[in-house]
């Protein structure tokens, strides 16, 4: 027989109580650990997203805000546009690599909404080197051919080689290509040339924003006061627009954050409060130890070894809960934040695994000091009488 | 008077309870011999319990000094008194105090785990063997019969190997019969050498001890 053993079978003797605590400590971690997964996987998905566009910044139409600007990357529209007189001066300016004009419109078959991007295909190969094609790309001057994100093409069921019908004239276009999956908004546009998609939806001669790659990153600034000098301009660096979109879901965060926080500490209260009940229930017995031969140190260690295994064993059932409920978190999040990127939300860092189990440590130490400390300080005839009283 | 193992020179002790100070034991002097087998009697309140608990250092006195094997006890910390406990001094209680999750060989055990010492080897079979309770090593404390519980609490006062016993009403929970067989059992071990203080009610007991102590209103009225 140990310490260890002895803390088991104290605990064992009161099952049901055993057994809420942990679960309480359970929960407890699970949601501390999702949440934090959750923090960790959306910054990184949303930073890795805007870093995967592959381009820098985007000249949009004077007076359209940032939040506008965040939409198009999207696959927003906005009711303004630019026209090429513009793209040749953006294209003129120094240290630009590519720029690369693109038309955005939008569409709703069946109540549900559809992008169709019209671009210059090796442009955008230029801007996103990690697409890869199912079938075969469109060259830009060819009408009615286009290539669609895997997404759409799954939930839609395209295949290479169909023909969909666009516009206000129907006009008939086979799918050439399918992209592979890119994890990003990608997955769910139509791509069409840029000039059949101008003839198709009457947009000849507008633009809705021009992408551009820089040369050097360091020169992103220069380049992009540069821009805003071309009157019709307006130019949204990815920084800014990855900003928008943190402002938006910062404040959704800060409340689930609080929600979070309120339901720890009610949670740890109730902890505390079960281990001291359980503690004081059994003052006498720990007078009865003192008598035998028990120093005040030995009935700490029970006490802290007691509440380290309740702490312990909730903190492992959490940590299990919170991985197989991941999924379900994910899809309670996505209906919360206002913009969530595709691709897993949920990231297992094995750093936030270890910041749970300091949490369950820190509330089972703190949760036990009280008690041990209190109990130790007795001598065994008052132990073994406070429980009288 | 060479031989003592234990001695109380004018040890009062008093506490309050509510406005009233009570004064549970006044000014007594008391000392027990190696292998001697005392018995404290007295009515209720009489202070006979709080002398057994200061004596056996499970609580400081208000004034007065203890010395046991000699040794000055006043003035000590609660990490010598741990340790005189531990060494010296075996405890029984009239509600028994046993681990209800524990078996009767793990309780017997207990002390061990604090001491952080081994038995010797076979110490615990002779024990089990002695009380009677070599069948029962593995039942748990519910499943055994009041006399045999408090043959389990002799057993963890053994354990440790003390010089002397000390027992707070060890038969108060027991009917006349088993309170017999328990007494038996104090004798025989008295008969082996061991030091006993026992404090009780029953008269009849307390007549089997080499020298019975009546106390009355804390003080010490025979000896």
């Amino acid at each position: 027989m140990n310490i260890f053993s002895l803390a088991t079978k104290n605990l064992l003797r009161r099952r049901v109580r055993t057994g809420l605590t942990v679960t309480g400590v359970a929960i407890a971690i699970a949601v501390l650990f999702s949440l934090l997964s959750f923090n960790a996987g959306y910054e990184r998905q949303l930073s890795g997203e805007l870093g995967s566009l592959g381009i820098h910044m985007l000249a949009v139409p004077k007076g359209c805000p940032y939040e506008a600007a965040s939409l198009i990357i999207h696959g927003g529209v906005i009711p303004r546009y630019l026209s090429y007189a513009d793209l040749e001066q953006v294209a003129k300016i120094d240290g630009i690599e590519v720029a690369s004009p693109m038309l955005l419109h939008q569409f709703y078959k069946d109540d549900k909404p559809h992008i169709v991007y019209g671009i210059n295909i090796e442009e955008q190969k230029t801007l996103k080197p990690w697409w890869k094609i199912e079938g075969r790309y469109f060259k830009d001057d060819e009408p009615g051919a286009m290539i669609v994100g895997r997404s759409l093409a799954e939930k839609e069921n395209l295949k290479v080689g169909q023909v969909l019908q666009f516009g206000p004239d129907k006009v008939p276009t086979t799918i050439v290509g399918i992209l592979e999956r890119t994890g990003n908004q990608d997955d769910e546009f139509h791509f069409l040339p840029l000039s059949a998609a101008q003839r198709i939806f009457g947009k000849e001669g507008q633009l809705t924003t021009v992408a551009i790659k820089v040369k050097d990153v360091s020169r992103i600034s220069e380049i992009s006061k540069k821009l805003e000098e071309i009157p019709d301009i307006q130019v949204v660096t990815m920084t800014q627009v990855m900003g928008t979109i943190m402002n938006l879901v910062g404040s959704a965060q800060a409340l689930l954050f609080s929600v979070i926080i309120i339901a720890l500490f009610i949670s740890a209260v109730g902890i505390i409060n079960t281990l001291i009940m359980s503690v004081n229930e059994r003052t006498r017995e720990f007078g009865m130890m003192k008598a035998v031969g028990a120093s005040g140190g030995d009935v700490s260690r029970l006490i802290i070894v007691e509440t380290l295994i309740i702490t312990l064993i909730g903190c492992g059932a959490g940590l299990i809960a919170a991985l197989l409920g991941s999924k379900l978190v994910e899809s309670f999040v996505r209906g919360v934040i206002p913009y969530s990127p595709a691709g897993e939300l949920i990231s297992i860092d094995p750093s936030l695994v270890f910041i749970c189990i300091g949490f369950a440590l820190a509330i089972g130490l703190l949760c036990s000091i009280y008690p041990a400390v209190k109990c130790a300080r007795l001598t065994p005839m008052e132990a073994m009488r406070s429980d009288l009283e | 008077m060479n031989n003592v193992i234990m001695s109380a020179k004018g040890i009062s002790k008093s506490y309050q309870r509510g406005s009233e100070q009570v004064h549970a034991l006044r000014e007594v002097d008391i000392s027990i011999q190696a292998g001697e087998f005392v018995s404290i009697v007295g009515p209720s309140g009489s202070g006979k319990s709080t002398l057994l608990h200061l004596l056996g250092l499970l609580e400081t006195p208000s004034s007065g000094k203890i010395q046991i094997d000699g040794r000055e006890m006043s003035g000590l910390k609660e990490p010598d008194l741990v340790k005189i406990r531990r060494g010296s001094i075996g405890f029984i209680f009239q509600q028994f105090l046993l681990l209800p999750t524990l078996s009767v060989r793990e309780n017997i055990e207990l002390p061990l785990l604090f001491s952080k010492k081994k038995a010797r080897p076979g110490r615990i079979a002779e024990i089990m063997d002695l009380l009677g309770l070599s069948e029962r090593s593995h039942h748990l404390p519910h499943q055994l019969s009041g006399g045999e519980m408090q043959r389990v609490s002799i057993g963890r006062s053994l354990i440790n190997e003390p010089k002397i016993i000390m027992a707070d009403e060890p038969t108060g929970n027991l009917d006349s019969a088993t309170s017999e067989k328990i007494y038996e059992l104090f004798k025989m071990l008295n008969n082996n050498g061991l030091s006993l203080v026992i404090v009780t009610h029953n008269m009849e007991l307390a007549g089997m001890a080499d020298r019975v102590v009546r106390l009355k209103d804390g003080k010490i009225a025979l000896n």
